[in-house]
């Protein structure tokens, strides 16, 4: 994910020019070309079929891909991968694939191209974006990849908190992160074992029966946007009881006593007409929760519905975590233990650090999305950024102005809410790259389209992956470039080079950039270039669990100094990135900005906007928000998506299965068919994502199905910027 | 050494994804539109009281298969580890076994116009002791692939633990492939 | 659950089609009027002088060849690789009805042929055009001295040829439909139904100089006992399926009361092809009417109903399985 951001400052370094001198320790002789090239029989490699980045492993035979599935040398994978990984080779061999660079003849976005060779392209691009920079400067031009897609920001703010362990677990509430649908190999395997376990327990709330909730004990059809309602019960009854981890509280947070006085009113009888579920349960879960104790999870991950209080949902399902003091702790939620972490903690080198291997000038230009500034998305993580921002400040020019946009293989037109105004916004740029396998929607608006190599053709950088160990994984090149497509990397060094400044990349080729990441280590390069993936021989920690730190003192002695009298890592959890170093269960700095968004609380939750129903959207398991529909292998499994909807709803608007008809609200009006089934509620909708697409080159999806993101709003979540991903519509019969 | 291979299929670990389903594909280059493994799913019950009812549609490798009993040709055939096979050059495609299987599992590759169906990958794959393509897939471990004269063998552990069921066990076909049948939610 | 496996389309391909339909009809055909020729010839002929043939056992002999050839042919141009139709004749199983089949067809269809040209030995050998097959009719005449034994044997070779196809569905207990153990017995009677209705029709418009009307007369009886038989067998058919255990029952309903083939069966199988007859033979038989006309149209419709018996067991049978 790193060199995404080199992307981002890409242009600002050939302002700037800050310097980097090039360095490369390590001998690359001593690896040579066939270790570059990996086993030929067997080749394992990062999937980049969706952005979960699974390790994978491709069988090759006689340079072609074979069978693709899960690298069992990642233990949490073993052999196994999705269909839409395995259907990598489906995206390779593709016809309908980009092949060579295209330069727009027509006007923009009226699909006339004519080919050219990556010279004649490349030069083109070089010169229109020093021309830009000349003229408006560098910060006029956005660079966007995938990664900031359906950035749900949350998540950012989340993972300082690192990931649930399902495997120990022994009561999981789940608030629609349908790990089943949209998978996550080592996540959805832990979660389906966990719910085919019958000592377990799992209770889901999803408006929608998701395979996720077939899965569960207990299914509960919860209004769409309502999550927080529920939490806010949970921790009332909790408060009202004493029922909870008080030591916990007391040892490691900050604010208890503002959430006492937020939840004071959020009783399970106010949270019943919110909600739709019975203020018994309420009681049950919330006493069954409390027994089972720290081994529960209360899963904040990605949900079925957000709403504006986007933040507040998933800061009070994390403080609903802390309660029961579940942090760090066997079965619970942990904090991702890198390298850096790791190491420090041991005070030795157990495993080793990486080189950023991207110049990155600390230049202060504020961003155009607002993320990581002070304002409207300050918490924002800067690695993410929040593209439904993008079309207003292209209209508006502000905060500065916009003229280019070099986008990688990520299709906004579908993805991101209301794409009639990123079209209209698209409309004013001076110049647009669009760098993608396909010519998409997004594609069709650019000056010029790259035709990018697959994640099957693609030697990259290593990556970082922490879960309860450190891991780096490093994609490798699986056949050879088809064609004549390029990587993005290559094409940026390429650009740099061209555009004079790439003396300021230590590295030339990716091997170089390997072998600068990696500071020489050529066993780790080995390593990953035979196994694609390197993990350490480093007992899985959790702080707060005494047998977990006693194990880890006996491998690494020198960490014994810095356990407790309760022979915790306590300092771990006071040595937080908050401004106080603890946990935040009010924050002052949120508060100061965002007013009333300090500590959890029941805030804008309605979804409808006046409207009878809401539409509510999700993944299926054999697609991606956008990127897979037109891939022979998925298309054949579902190539178009009727709208799920209740019987009794469909019988109210006289449709029968299949039926024609029209969702429409204040932005839109949007063609749709009917899907009836008892797995919805009656007054929610739901599509799955990524269909009704206007690119005629995608043969395959062109004109098929529903875009559901036509019908939302650009409005996003207070303070945290994340894509309000349902809408209330009305049904309006064809 | 003759083997007993069994095949199981936890219904409550599918989750539907059709992973089984592409590497199946991937891996036998079957034709377009055509396939040897699809998992279906269907709602039961009324809302909100709801179940998810998961079958896995596939060749279940009968010990009494009635596609070779009544395969004119000797085509289909049992081989010595009793798998069912089919040898593509003496099959003429007259599709009495297609409908003679009352599994569904087979059906015409288009492009070469023989009877295709799942051969538990055992060119490719068992016979070089892999699992097949889609149970070395499989997200969630639903499946399950061994030899059951193998006392140490996951399938065998595994039998002896759940309780099995045997796809249409009433006509006395006799699988090798069985399923573990799903334990939550209204089941009609 | 929103379908997202892709197709299904394989789960319900009608596999055995018009083809098999027309195939069935006319192996029944075939037998049916070659044990009708050789009954006529055993019970009605047999004061006669033997070289004049009666005008139904010459349309028997011509008819069983060349049905059972055109249906040899459809059944081989169907298969999904005609060319690789030789390995019928080099393998054999003997669990499989159709390995059996083709046994019985081996033997029937060269003695069917023997049959016919014993029959038509004369206006063979009259013919300067068919004077190449003089060599054979050499040696078919020296046969003349087995001609019962080859009848025996024919009759029982037809009765096969004409039972097999019944035993080629319902050995297949994955459709309920044809599951039926007397699917063989109900397309043996229609086989000999169309025997009769096509010998009388063939000999009626071909061989009218022989016509015995006692023989017309003997066959639209045999019908009439034949339909007769036929009806409570279909009856005990559907009553056998709804007692039968698994997906039979639902099957049966839906095939005599959804869609289409519903209404094949009641119209055509039972209202054109055993109602109508029956009412005409009756009538017929009753006021001693044998006008030309009249018995042509009979036996027409009693051919399209047999045919239509066919069509609705190969459709119905693929497309309710319960």
């Amino acid at each position: 994910m790193a060199y995404f951001q080199a992307r981002r400052d890409f242009l600002k370094l050939a302002t700037t020019g800050a310097s980097a001198t090039v360095v490369i320790p390590g001998s690359l002789g001593a690896l040579g070309d066939v270790a570059l090239r990996g086993e030929d029989k067997f080749i394992r490699s990062i999937c980049e079929m969706c952005s979960s980045r699974c390790p994978m492993e491709a069988r090759v035979v006689n340079g072609k891909t074979v069978l693709i599935q899960g690298n069992a040398f990642a233990k949490e994978m073993g052999t196994s991968l999705c269909a839409k990984g395995v259907a990598g080779a489906s995206q390779l061999y593709d016809s309908q694939r980009l092949v060579k660079p295209l330069i727009r003849t027509g006007k923009r976005g009226e699909n006339k191209w004519r080919e050219a060779s990556w010279d004649e392209a490349l030069s083109l691009i070089s010169t229109k974006l020093s021309a830009l920079k000349e003229r408006y400067g560098a910060r006029s031009v956005i660079f966007s990849a995938k990664t900031g897609e359906q950035y749900d920001l949350l998540r950012s703010f989340a993972s300082a908190f690192g990931s649930p362990n399902f495997e120990n677990s022994t009561y999981i509430l789940n608030f629609g992160h349908n790990l089943f649908e949209g998978l996550d190999i080592p996540l959805t395997k832990a979660m389906a074992h966990f719910s085919a376990d019958p000592s377990k327990k799992l209770v889901v709330f999803d408006p929608r029966f998701s395979v996720m909730a077939s899965k569960a004990n207990e299914w509960h059809p919860i209004k769409a946007g309502s999550d927080l309602a529920f939490v806010l019960a949970l921790l009332h009854v909790w408060i009202r009881d004493g029922k909870f981890d008080k030591k916990f509280i007391e040892q490691y947070t900050l604010g208890f006593d503002k959430l006492v006085e937020s939840v004071k009113e959020t009783t399970p009888q106010w949270q019943q007409s919110l909600t739709g579920i019975d203020a018994k349960v309420v009681e049950r879960i919330a006493a069954e929760i409390y027994t089972s104790a720290p081994r529960c999870i209360i899963d904040w991950g990605h949900k079925a519905t957000t709403t504006k209080a986007e933040f507040q949902r998933t800061r009070a399902i994390l403080m609903a975590n802390i309660l029961m003091g579940n942090v760090e702790k066997e079965g619970g939620i942990y904090f991702a233990k890198t390298a850096e972490r790791i190491n420090a903690l041991a005070d030795e080198r157990v495993a080793p650090e990486l080189n950023d291997p991207y110049p990155r000038p600390r230049v202060n230009e504020p961003r155009i999305d607002g993320a990581g500034e002070e304002g409207m998305y300050r918490f924002v993580s800067r690695s993410h950024g929040v593209l439904q921002a993008i079309p207003d400040a292209i209209l508006a020019q502000k905060p500065y102005e916009i003229k280019g946009w070099f986008l990688t293989r990520h299709n906004p037109l579908v993805t991101v809410a209301h794409p009639q105004k990123m079209k209209e916004a698209m409309e004013q740029l001076e110049f647009i790259v669009v760098n993608d396998v396909y010519l998409s929607d997004t594609a069709m608006m650019a000056d010029v389209v790259l035709p990018e190599a697959t994640y099957l053709e693609r030697d990259e950088g290593i990556s970082k992956s922490a879960f309860k160990t450190p891991t780096y994984m490093m994609r490798n090149r699986i056949v050879a470039p088809m064609h004549h497509t390029k990587s993005l990397i290559e094409v940026m060094r390429d650009l740099a080079e061209r555009m004079g400044f790439g003396s300021h990349y230590a590295w030339k080729s990716i091997a170089e950039l390997r072998a600068f990441q990696a500071k020489g280590d050529a066993e780790l390069l080995q390593t990953l270039l035979m196994r694609g993936v390197a993990s350490f021989d480093v007992p899985p920690l959790l702080a707060l669990q005494p047998s977990s730190v006693e194990r880890f003192c006996e491998r690494y002695p020198k960490s014994s100094v810095l356990r407790d009298t309760q022979g915790v890592f306590s300092h771990f959890l006071r040595s937080l990135k908050t401004p106080s170093k603890k946990i935040e269960i009010f924050s002052a700095e949120v508060e100061k900005t965002f007013k009333g968004y300090g500590v959890p609380r029941s805030v804008d939750m309605d979804v409808t906007q006046g409207h009878p129903y809401v539409l509510t959207s999700g993944k299926s398991a054999v697609h991606t928000n956008g990127h897979t529909q037109n891939i022979p292998y998925l298309n054949m499994l579902l190539s178009t998506n009727p709208i799920w909807m209740h019987p009794s709803t469909a019988k109210a608007h006289g449709l029968k299965m299949g039926d024609t008809f029209y969702l429409q609200n204040a932005i839109s009006k949007e063609k749709a068919t009917v899907f009836i089934t008892e797995g919805i509620r009656p007054d929610t909708l739901f599509a799955y994502m990524g269909f009704g697409r206007d690119a005629p080159q995608l043969k395959r999806t062109h004109g098929k199905g529903t875009n559901p993101s036509k019908l939302l709003s650009l409005e996003s979540a207070t303070l945290c910027g994340a894509m309000i991903t349902n809408v209330g519509v009305t049904i309006v019969k064809a | 050494m003759q083997k007993q291979y069994r095949l199981l299929y936890d219904e409550n670990l599918c989750i539907g994804c059709q992973a089984c389903s592409i590497a199946c594909r991937v891996e036998n280059s079957v034709p377009d539109e055509v396939y040897r493994v699809q998992v279906h799913m269907q709602t039961m019950g009324i809302f909100p009281n709801l179940g998810m009812h998961y079958e896995r549609l596939s060749c279940v490798m009968c010990e009494n298969p009635p596609c070779v009993s009544v395969c004119p040709t000797n085509a289909s055939f049992q081989s010595k580890d009793g798998l069912v096979h089919i040898d593509e050059k003496s099959c003429i495609s007259c599709k009495y076994c297609i409908l003679a299987c009352p599994y569904h599992a087979r059906f015409i590759n288009p492009l070469k116009n023989v009877v295709e169906k799942c051969t538990f990958c055992y060119e490719t794959r068992v016979s070089k002791e892999l699992s097949p393509a889609c149970v070395s897939i499989c997200p969630t471990d639903a499946l399950t692939f061994g030899d059951m004269r193998q006392s140490n063998s996951l399938v065998y552990q595994k039998s002896h633990k759940e309780v099995l069921l045997f796809p249409k066990a009433h006509l006395g076909t006799k699988p090798k492939v069985a399923f573990i049948p799903n334990r939550k939610g209204a089941k009609s | 659950m929103s379908p997202m496996w892709g197709s299904v389309e394989q789960y319900s391909t009608i596999h055995w089609s018009w083809a098999i339909a027309i195939y069935l009809f006319l192996a029944g055909l075939s037998s049916g009027s070659i044990i009708v020729a050789l009954l006529v010839k055993w019970n009605r002929h047999e004061r006669s002088n033997s070289s004049i043939w009666d005008a139904m056992i010459k349309a028997g002999s011509v008819v069983a060849p060349t049905a059972i050839f055109l249906g040899l042919l459809l059944l081989v141009v169907d298969l999904g690789r005609p060319l690789s139709f030789y390995w019928l004749l080099i393998r054999y199983n003997i669990t499989s009805v159709m390995s059996l089949g083709v046994l019985f067809l081996l033997i029937y269809t060269p003695i069917v042929v023997v049959f016919m040209l014993l029959v038509f030995e004369r206006s063979v050998i009259k013919h300067p055009f068919l004077a190449p097959l003089e060599g054979l009719i050499n040696l078919v005449k020296s046969f003349h001295s087995y001609a019962k034994i080859i009848e025996y044997f024919l009759f029982a070779a037809a009765l096969c040829v004409g039972s097999y196809t019944g035993f080629l569905l319902s050995v297949l207990y994955a459709i309920p439909l044809w599951n039926s153990p007397l699917l063989p017995i109900l397309f043996l009677t229609s086989s000999l139904s169309s025997g009769v209705a096509v010998n009388i029709l063939i000999g009626l418009l071909f061989f009218k100089s022989t016509i015995n009307t006692e023989s017309i007369k003997y066959l639209l009886v045999l019908d009439t006992r034949v339909i007769l038989t036929e009806l409570p067998l279909l009856g005990l058919f559907f009553i056998g399926l709804f007692y039968a255990g698994g997906d039979a029952p639902s099957a049966a309903k839906a095939a005599l009361t959804e869609g289409f083939w519903a209404g094949i069966f009641w119209l055509g199988v039972i209202g054109v092809g055993l109602g109508l007859p029956l009412l005409t033979v009756i009538v017929a038989l009753r006021s001693h009417v044998y006008r030309v006309g009249y018995i042509v149209i009979n036996s027409m419709v009693v051919i399209l109903g047999v045919l239509m018996l066919r069509y609705y067991i190969i459709y119905a049978g693929q497309i309710y399985l319960g």
